[in-house]
């Protein structure tokens, strides 16, 4: 009996001893590559959208010579492909080994050519949205070339681009550029408003009124009651629906630590029945939906910040087109 | 042995059949149990803005005995996009029931909540006076 279970072990290891030594998978010898994209939110006219793409074969079997992406809508001039491949270090600082030449755009299509001999590269990718892509979808198609002629590739998205426009950093100051505009996304001052009257949609001031809260505000020109001290240029007549809100701070308009994204679908679920035309006491980090007098526009303005000092005000701005 | 388990189960099945008849408190048309509280007041009141910020420049003034609530909101408030929000007596219930955005820019004709208490048998109506903060 004890001598049957020594034969049946016995077997067992030379079934296990055959199997390990079976040689390795042909497969494990050719170009392999991956690809992951690390931008998250809307793909925004104007803004990068970042992948890594990684590419290896064995040191045995030659070395990388190129690597080039292709996009179904060429990018923006700024769009470009790493020539260095990342590691994380110990400290969890990204540091880049420059791989290859500095990356050429022709037509669609982006590439790097290896320079140093190396096998195994991870390039990172940041395609520039074009106006092109407006509202449109763009696929990436990623290759990578081995001295040993071995071809690989890897398709990505497709992506919608939004078609919604951006502008960060709008800086209104208190009775000089007062007068904003929301198809321009830009603050006039009086004269400028004056020559065109019908593109201001919004007014700011700020009050520090004593008793009330009233300090930073957005108000549209025919809330008269809202705007005191304030002597408007001639034929400013818009009225402008407003929905004020807090602490929606949108990542690509707040740049904080917040993964909250305002898309297309956003801009029409906004409800502006009876929607007040003013929006007083406004913060940092505070903003307001609004929509243009005419309906054309839907907009989101973010503050960043306020200075009492200078009684100014820093917003950021998204904005859709409604018709 | 086997008499006392005989008499074990027989016990279990006793106790079980007695909590099942136990007769359960009713529930309303909401689905809320009716209990047994007479108590029918209005223990806090808030009032939000659209941005979820209250809008009040301090806390409601609840007169329980005159069934009216008085709210101060700040200066410049959009009184048509307003969120009340009623703090009731334990298992009482509000009606009608707030769903959304509520009215109240019409202040000549001040807004009503009726509070009905745990037992539903008595019934209070709160109504709701609002203040906008004068221009100084």
């Amino acid at each position: 009996m004890q001598l049957k279970y020594y034969n049946i072990i016995l077997l067992v290891f030379f079934v296990l001893s055959f199997s390990a030594c079976k040689k390795s998978d042909d497969t494990n010898l050719v170009l392999k590559n991956d690809c992951i994209k690390r931008t998250l939110g809307p793909n925004v006219v104007g803004l990068n959208i970042e992948f890594a793409y990684a590419m290896a074969l064995p040191k045995s079997a030659g070395k990388i010579v190129s690597a080039q992406v292709e996009a179904s809508i060429a990018g923006a001039p700024s769009t470009y492909l790493e020539n260095r491949s990342f590691y994380t270090n110990p400290s969890g600082v990204d540091v880049g080994i420059a791989v290859g030449s500095a990356s050429v755009n022709t037509d669609n299509k982006t590439v790097v050519t290896f320079t140093k001999d190396t096998c195994a590269a991870t390039l990172r990718y940041f395609y520039t949205v074009p106006e092109a892509a407006r509202g449109k979808s763009v696929t990436f198609t990623f290759s990578a070339t081995a001295s040993n002629g071995e071809t690989v590739s890897y398709t990505m998205g497709p992506y919608t681009c939004t078609k919604m426009d951006m502008k960060l950093d709008q800086v209104a100051v208190d009775n000089k550029a007062c007068y904003f505009s929301v198809a321009d996304m830009a603050f006039y001052d009086a004269a400028t408003a004056a020559s065109n009257p019908g593109k201001i949609d919004l007014v700011y001031l700020y009050r520090p009124i004593t008793g009330i809260n009233f300090n930073y505000a957005l108000v549209s020109p025919t809330a008269t009651d809202y705007l005191p001290g304030v002597t408007l240029p001639a034929g400013l007549t818009n009225s402008t629906k407003m929905v004020k809100t807090w602490n929606l701070n949108d990542f690509n308009l707040a740049r904080l630590q917040y993964g909250v994204y305002i898309d297309d679908a956003d801009f029409p679920a906004i409800d502006f029945t009876n929607a007040p035309n003013y929006a007083l006491n406004l913060k940092a980090q505070a903003g307001t939906w609004v929509e243009t007098a005419d309906g054309k526009y839907r907009a989101y303005i973010y503050v960043n910040s306020v200075a009492a000092a200078t009684s100014s005000m820093t917003v950021s701005i998204k904005r859709y087109q409604m018709k | 042995m086997k008499k006392y388990i005989i008499t074990l189960i027989s016990l279990f099945f006793i106790t079980f059949a007695w909590v099942r008849c136990s007769k359960d408190l009713p529930v309303d048309s909401d689905g809320l149990l009716i209990t047994t509280r007479a108590q029918c007041y209005v223990s806090n009141f808030e009032l939000l803005g659209a941005d979820f910020l209250t809008v009040r420049t301090a806390a409601a003034v609840i007169d329980t005995t005159a069934q009216t609530v008085n709210c101060t909101v700040f200066y410049g408030t959009d009184l048509k996009n307003l969120y009340p929000q009623f703090s009731l007596v334990t298992d009482a219930k509000l009606d009608p029931k707030i769903v959304g955005k509520t009215d109240f820019s019409d202040l000549t004709h001040p807004k009503q909540w009726t509070v009905i208490s745990g037992n539903r048998k008595v019934k209070k109506t709160y109504t709701v006076y609002i203040t906008v903060q004068p221009k100084p």
